[in-house]
């Protein structure tokens, strides 16, 4: 399988300080990363790099082919549901209105979204169960409303890659359930490629085809059946078989169906 | 004494400036209201006092500076310089936007009122050319170039808020998000800052440097209270605009040794009450 994001001896400092380094990381199209790693280890870096929204130090990454910064301009390659979307309060659009929004970089200035893509908003509405709620404003959404809303309007553009951070922080279990199920679906519908980066352990091994932790350096990078109990320990000083990641996760989900997965790096 | 359809010709100008602020001020306010940019409006509007400051102690060594037109100059400089300054700081991080914007505003407060004390004790009390109107407004003497100035602004802000519609809705939902999704977000910004500054560059002669803020933050923070639909909100915060503007042009008009400023402030104050007041009336 092609690689959709190639990462290559990417280094990364804020001034002086090294954020990432020598990370060589490669993303075959159609896969679920999930980017997992202590606080402070480089994971939000990592998406902003792979976003566009910071450039590397040294090395490079592509995205299909482009530059980050090139695939951001597209407007059609990366779809990004950031972590704590700053939406003001009494914002006022409809659900519709929100999800048409996901087009303004794919359409460019002074132009009107096609046809086509408006008629994809709502088959995305429909397949988000907002049909209903399309004409409401956002300020009458819940929290797993406006999550669903922001999804779709990541996915309007029908990007290549899907980009989510942090995705089922504050959310009840009954909600990351319903959520890790809804992306687990959508990746298959529309043969997206995903990065997650989260500190949900459940979350990541529930939706991940495959695995990379980052502290600085990238320690691991596989299916996450293969990920070693003693740098998890090293890592998150944490119980491996309480998080779930040595057996099949107890969260009453179906996995994603296992990819072929290159053998790790 | 003048004939009244005279009197009526020579109010066109105020009414038209008063209106065609009021209307590009009522647009932009629901963006400043959303994005939290009443503070940048305040830290823009009040330069202004330092610019013209700076023209009034220039005055007393170099006579060229006490002309009427060019305290006003210096406030259009001052406006546009501060909005690119607070722009790239806003865009930039480093020292946080409300900090520098904090720092700047009163620098400029107290540069310009140093500015006037120093200008009125040399010129035994008298107060430096254009005090009155650039603190709190005045609707006298707008010439017919001045009213086209207003009318193109408030085009401006109305073309490129309709041309730019989704990607300033975009930007305003959340930059960054924006920004990763392909939409310009660096060009909606400063767009919107010059915007914002050149608003105030025209208002600030109706409702004052000190004042002229309300008129980007009051019509929307009013509509915002009453709806969640764009065009009503849109619609709502012009009609509340223009009711304040037009109030003090009247009043103005009437009795005119009360500035426009605090009239125009009052009945926009007035109107935010009644607005948030209203749907709760409801529950």
């Amino acid at each position: 399988m092609p690689n959709l994001v190639a990462i290559s001896d990417l280094d990364f400092a804020y001034r002086e300080q090294l954020v990432l380094r020598g990370i060589r990381l490669d993303v075959p199209a159609g896969i679920t990363l999930g980017v997992i790693g202590p606080n402070g280890g480089g994971k939000t870096t990592l998406l902003r790099l792979l976003t566009g929204l910071l450039q590397p130090t040294q090395g490079s990454i592509s995205i299909a082919g482009m530059t980050p910064t090139d695939a951001r301009r597209r407007g059609s390659v990366i779809g990004y549901l950031p972590q704590n979307p700053s939406i003001p309060e009494r914002f006022p659009i409809s659900t519709r209105q929100l999800v048409r929004l996901g087009l303004a970089g794919k359409t460019g200035l002074l132009r009107s979204a096609a046809a086509d893509d408006l008629h994809f908003v709502e088959h995305l509405l429909e397949r988000m169960g907002l049909a209903e709620l399309a004409d409401r404003p956002i300020g009458d959404l819940s929290g797993g409303q406006l999550q669903r809303a922001l999804i779709a309007k990541a996915l309007a553009p029908r990007p290549a890659l899907l980009v989510l951070d942090e995705p089922t922080t504050g959310i009840d279990s009954l909600g990351q359930r319903q959520f890790i199920e809804l992306i687990v679906a959508l990746k298959a519908e529309l043969k997206l490629t995903i990065v997650l980066v989260s500190h949900d352990l459940r979350a990541v091994s529930a939706m991940s085809d495959r695995i990379a932790c980052l502290n600085v350096t990238l320690h691991y990078h596989d299916i996450p059946q293969h990920l070693p109990a003693e740098l998890m320990y090293q890592m998150f000083a944490c119980d491996l078989e309480a998080i779930g990641l040595q057996k099949p996760v107890q969260l009453g989900l179906p996995r994603a169906k296992p990819v072929t997965v290159p053998a790790g790096p | 004494m003048m004939p009244h359809f005279l009197a009526q010709a020579l109010w066109i100008n105020p009414t038209a400036v008063a209106l065609a602020m009021s209307i590009a001020g009522a647009i932009l306010s629901v963006f400043v209201v959303l994005r939290r940019w009443a503070f940048v409006g305040e830290g823009i509007g009040h330069s202004g006092v330092g610019g013209a400051g700076t023209v009034w102690l220039l005055a007393l060594w170099f006579p060229f500076f006490d002309r009427p037109w060019v305290p006003y100059a210096a406030v259009v400089v001052a406006c546009l310089l501060t909005a690119l300054f607070i722009g790239i700081l806003m865009r930039s991080g480093g020292v946080s936007a409300d900090t520098a914007i904090g720092i700047f505003l009163v620098a400029s407060m107290a540069w310009g009122f140093l500015g006037q004390q120093v200008y009125s004790q040399a010129h035994h009390g008298t107060a430096p050319v254009g005090w009155d109107t650039l603190i709190f407004g005045q609707m006298r003497d707008f010439s017919g170039q001045y009213a086209l100035a207003a009318v193109a602004v408030c085009l401006a802000v109305v073309l490129v808020v309709i041309a730019l519609n989704k990607e300033i809705l975009a930007y305003c939902i959340d930059p960054t998000l924006a920004e990763v999704s392909g939409v310009p977000s660096g060009l909606v910004h400063y767009l919107l800052m010059l915007l914002l500054a050149m608003t105030i560059v025209i208002g600030t002669r109706i409702a004052g440097g000190v004042l002229v803020t309300a008129l980007l933050v009051l019509p929307g923070a009013a509509a915002l209270q009453l709806s969640q639909r764009l065009g009503r909100v849109m619609t709502i915060s012009i009609f509340t605009g223009a009711i304040g503007a037009l109030t003090g042009v009247i009043v103005n008009h009437r009795w005119p040794f009360i500035p426009t400023g605090p009239i125009i402030v009052l009945t926009l104050v007035t109107e935010f009450v009644i607005a948030f007041t209203i749907p709760r009336f409801g529950r």
